[in-house]
């Protein structure tokens, strides 16, 4: 097993598992987690809809009926406690939601005016790339939520380094992240940063170490077992090959 | 006023003004409809369901997969999820460079260096000359790390003679191996043509009649290896090669078990980091890696063809391939087959395969 993985302790307390054993009871910790979950990966379901051939301003307004539906309790009554993926639980719910739900919903497109998730449809729609016309709903949703989880993963890394006061540092070694050998040599990044190849090594080292822990702990806001993550991972690889 | 008499002359005063009305309706009606028609245009072009024109597609350099609009940092979102497999332990393979030509130059003085043909997760080849027999070669050398690994050794001498053994028209031939310095080498045949996967990188999906010329020819391969106890493991395009006589070689026999390292309880991280894409590899492989025999081969051919058939992978609920293009749907059936995720469903040899194949294509071995 990875030495990242956390122990079921620090489990716990990630926001998916949070969830889950909050399923029964209304706590205000789980709420807070559920809807946080929500709003951290509403651009797969948006894409999801959209894919579907939904304009965008039907897409706009499933969307957030969606949640208001989602974040009331009847949907977690339904979730085993063994099926830990809150992303596969997303995507059921919103399958379910779109066969059934929608038409008694359509009435109320808002509901009770209440903005679950105030959400930047024209960023979602530009990332809406409809990438290629074969790619079907589902595999978009995981495409983008796959997307996504990079996304928040870069941007936290990002904000690491920020408040370190390094943020020049990360812009130069970010490609580092994806390159195997190295693309820019290690005595030109040095030269940038005014500090010796050996120094750029270790950096180099410690970003991709760091990423990969963020990475890790993102996913595991999603999962509700550590051995899901590695699970998880080489399916959301999977989804973005080819 | 004028309308009295104008009304009195021609008698009929009520049909004249309904006539004036007419033609005062239709004059406003007209003007109405253009506007009703000027709003309806500008309401369709703003509620578009037409997606944006696209702008032209960018491929990720590194492994050729489609980059989304806005990725991630700008970075291919592909590859830094692969990024995010490798464990801490398999960092120093990343880090290290990969041995300058200079370095392998020296280390084997009985070749002439020509040029790098390609670096992979499992080592570097080269191009290279044996000037003693007058022919040009592929010198696979893999990564040094590699070297310092003592259960290497033992597996290394133990699998690289049964490789060398496999002597076939469609596996790519090792004419030597070894380790000098640290560098564990093979010296192979070198191909000279296009991968499958470079194949498709310019046209995707190809003519059914060429799959169909291909796959009999794999089937022989794996077949034959299979025979002689080896599982090729790594199945894909990138290891389909197709010489400029159009002949098929598959390279890399055996090299994914030489490297990956299975029995290290879930070694499939360390595996992963060698082994590339998991798209082609049979369920088990991913499942239970330690039950997996020569049927996960199958299972990856059956990826390969409805590839090479379709253009696409089957992922999740996949259509079968003549719901996607246009071909023989006896076909599916083959293609199916070899794709079932128990590999007691499978087809149990590679021969069954070819025969299927072959049948439904009405060609002769």
């Amino acid at each position: 097993m990875s030495s990242e993985s956390s122990s079921p302790a620090e489990f716990a307390a990630t926001r998916w598992s949070l969830v889950l054993s909050a399923r029964a009871n209304d706590s205000p910790g789980s709420n807070d987690a559920l809807e946080t979950l929500c709003r951290n990966y509403w651009h797969p379901l948006y894409a999801y809809i959209r894919r579907q051939g939904r304009s965008p301003h039907d897409a706009q307004d499933l969307t957030q009926a969606f949640f208001a539906r989602f974040l009331e309790k009847n949907y977690l009554a339904a979730v085993s406690p063994a099926k830990g993926k809150f992303r596969s639980f997303l995507l059921a719910s919103l399958k379910h939601f779109l066969a059934n739900e929608w038409d008694k919903t359509r009435a109320q497109k808002r509901e009770g005016g209440r903005q679950i998730v105030s959400l930047d449809y024209d960023s979602a729609e530009a990332r809406c790339n409809l990438e290629s016309n074969e790619t079907g709903p589902e595999e978009i949703f995981d495409r983008r939520w796959a997307v996504t989880l990079l996304e928040r993963t870069l941007a936290r890394l990002r904000q690491e380094y920020i408040v370190d006061g390094k943020e020049k540092v990360f812009e130069q070694l970010k490609e580092t992240l994806t390159a195997e050998g190295q693309l820019t040599s290690y005595a030109m990044i040095a030269r940038q940063l005014g500090s010796s190849e050996g120094a750029v090594k270790v950096a180099v080292h410690r970003l991709r170490r760091r990423y990969r822990e963020l990475l890790r702990a993102e996913i595991a806001d999603t999962v509700s077992d550590p051995a899901e993550v590695e699970e998880e991972l080489r399916h959301l690889f999977a989804a973005l090959g080819g | 006023m004028h309308i009295n008499p104008i009304l009195a002359v021609f008698g009929l005063g009520g049909g004249e003004l309904i006539i004036i009305l007419a033609a005062l309706l239709i004059m406003f009606g007209t003007i109405a409809a253009v506007v009703v028609f000027v709003i309806w245009l500008v309401n369709r072009s703003s509620k578009s369901p037409h997606p944006p024109p696209q702008s032209p597609k960018r491929l990720c350099p590194q492994c050729g997969t489609e980059l989304p609009v806005n990725s991630p940092e700008g970075l291919c979102p592909r590859c830094l999820m692969k990024t995010g497999f490798e464990s801490a332990a398999s960092e120093p393979r990343r880090n290290a460079s990969a041995p300058s030509l200079e370095e392998i130059a020296k280390a084997f003085p009985q070749l002439e260096i020509i040029s790098v043909i390609g670096r992979g997760g499992m080592g570097t080849v080269y191009k290279a000359r044996q000037p003693q027999l007058d022919r040009i070669v592929a010198l696979k050398v893999l990564s040094p790390e590699l070297s310092s690994d003592p259960a290497f050794a033992e597996r290394f001498s133990r699998e690289a003679k049964a490789l060398a053994r496999l002597n076939h028209p469609n596996i790519v031939a090792v004419y030597d191996f070894g380790k000098i310095v640290n560098f564990y080498y093979f010296i192979m045949e070198l191909v000279d043509g296009l991968s499958l996967w470079q194949m498709e990188q310019a046209k995707k999906p190809l003519a059914p009649e060429q799959a169909l010329a291909i796959v009999p020819r794999i089937c022989e391969a794996l077949q034959y290896a299979h025979e002689q106890g080896i599982v090729h493991r790594d199945i894909k395009p990138a290891n389909i090669l197709i010489d400029k006589q159009g002949r098929v070689k598959i390279a890399d026999f055996g090299l994914a078990k030489l490297l990956g390292d299975e029995t290290r309880g879930m070694g499939l991280t360390q595996a992963q980091a060698v082994m590339g894409t998991p798209h082609y590899m049979a369920p088990e492989q991913w499942e239970k890696p330690l039950t997996v025999d020569h049927r996960a081969d199958i299972y990856s051919l059956g990826v390969v063809f409805y590839e090479m058939l379709t253009g696409e992978l089957p992922l999740g609920r996949f259509q079968s391939p003549s719901r996607k293009v246009q071909m023989d749907v006896r076909l599916d059936e083959v293609v199916l087959r070899a794709l079932e995720k128990e590999p007691e469903l499978r087809y149990q040899q590679a021969s069954q395969v070819k025969c299927a194949v072959e049948t439904i294509s009405g060609a002769k071995s």
